[in-house]
């Protein structure tokens, strides 16, 4: 009787704890420090859960069991019994306070964004999101980078389907990095599981994290706080790097930045701005406006053959620059720089059937940011 | 019906669990007011106590 008590006990276990190691199902371990500490709390505040799980039904099946009516067991009639009750109150909380102090300890060094060598500002936008290396005059947002012909299922699904960005946040390794997180809309929420952090983003707010990564790789995640249609079309991907490599990919950014500001200033051609604009629009505008400017309205205007646009450049480019209020087009002032508010004007007067054969300079695009800013 | 009674009792109240005797010599011999102050006074006490100990933990 004993035995095979014992032998259904360890049966149970030995189902359980696999499926517990097992990847698919359970937490990933992850790549910093916090996010190992973050996996054994979980793993053992599971096996205390399992534990008492054991313990309570067992007792409850082996009574149910060992005490049955056939075998002329009599139901036993008392009321109370204060020992028992004050015993299954004080165990829990003990049990409780037991958990609460590892995990307090743990939450008071994920809330630790003190001593950070790097700072990165990451907004959240419908549907991108955009990093900012404070300090540095690096910028860039990152779009999803999977095509919308595996989307639409005319093409079969690629291995990281909706988890690609054309451009990913590069973090270096065994270096503290703060994150401050906000929003130009709605909630959002950055997540990636491997690097423990899940942080809300949200309009007015700024919210911090941190994170010391230990080992390069490549670390998927997705937006998870429902933010509108295109929720699902903002992943995340940070690749991390070793230190030197990022030292490198720095410079390289900075540098490129630098031009990109000298770029500005100088004449642009109309086929240059038409390809520079092309590869914008396909980044920043499809995911609304569609591939082929046709929109989607009502609340996507089409853009090819828009009489409106065609006939007022000046309310096209404020409608780029400042957005429209109270409808869902943002305005791309602090997302995109002169040229790429210039190229993507170009671009979609002359896309698609559009032929204005306008075309925008950069200049003047700062010229009038500038102007607005006073 | 002295302090300490009262103090007991309201500790059980805490926790929860009260013996079926005490319960009824409480309601037989012991005044609302008395449990209401005492109650009020050391919840207050936890109160002080839980944030002191938040400090203690956040240090």
């Amino acid at each position: 009787m004993r035995t095979s008590f014992v032998w259904v006990v360890g049966l149970i276990i030995a189902l359980v704890a696999p499926l517990a190691m097992a990847n698919p199902w359970n937490m990933p371990r992850g790549v910093t420090d916090v996010s190992g500490e973050i996996f054994s709390l979980h793993m053992i505040i599971f096996w205390i859960c399992v534990a008492i799980v054991v313990v309570v039904f067992g007792v409850m099946f082996y009574a149910l069991f060992r005490f049955r009516r056939s075998k002329g067991a009599e139901a036993a009639n008392f009321h109370e019994n204060t020992t028992v009750e004050v015993l299954w109150t004080v165990i829990p909380m003990l049990i409780l306070i037991a958990m609460a102090v590892p995990a307090t300890a743990t939450l008071k060094q994920m809330y630790d964004v003190s001593d950070a060598e790097l700072d990165v500002m990451i907004t959240g936008q419908q549907w991108r999101w955009r990093y900012e290396y404070l300090g540095e005059d690096v910028a860039f947002t990152s779009n999803l980078s999977t095509p919308r012909t595996q989307i639409s299922g005319e093409e079969a699904k690629g291995e990281n389907y909706l988890l690609e960005v054309d451009e990913p946040l590069v973090l270096p390794v065994n270096r503290k990095v703060r994150f401050l997180l906000t929003s130009d809309d709605v909630i959002h929420s950055w997540w990636v599981p491997d690097l423990a952090v899940k942080q809300d983003a949200i309009p007015g707010f700024v919210n911090e994290n941190w994170v010391r990564i230990n080992e390069p790789g490549i670390y998927r995640g997705q937006c998870a706080e429902l933010c509108g249609i295109d929720h699902g079309f903002m992943p995340i991907v940070v690749e991390a790097m070793e230190e030197e490599a990022f030292d490198t990919w720095m410079e390289e950014r900075k540098a490129a930045a630098e031009q990109e500001a000298m770029g500005v200033g100088r004449e642009w051609e109309f086929a240059e701005l038409m390809e520079r604009g092309e590869s914008v629009y396909g980044s920043i505008c499809a995911s609304c406006h569609q591939a082929e400017g046709q929109g989607a309205p009502p609340t996507f205007p089409a853009l090819a053959g828009n009489q409106a646009l065609l006939d007022e450049p000046e309310r096209h480019i404020s409608t780029v620059i400042d957005g429209v209020s109270g409808a869902a087009m943002p305005a791309f002032r602090n997302t995109l720089n002169a040229v790429e508010i210039a190229a993507v004007i170009t671009y979609e007067r002359n896309a698609w059937g559009n032929e204005t054969g306008d075309s925008m300079q950069p200049s003047e695009i700062a010229e009038r940011i500038a102007d607005q800013g006073e | 019906m002295g302090l300490w009674k009262v103090v007991k009792s309201v500790l059980a109240a805490f926790l929860g669990v009260q013996k079926e005797g005490r319960r009824r010599e409480d309601f037989e011999s012991g005044k609302p007011a008395n449990f209401i102050i005492v109650g009020v006074i050391m919840t207050l006490m936890l109160v002080v106590l839980v944030a002191a100990v938040a400090t203690l933990a956040a240090r």
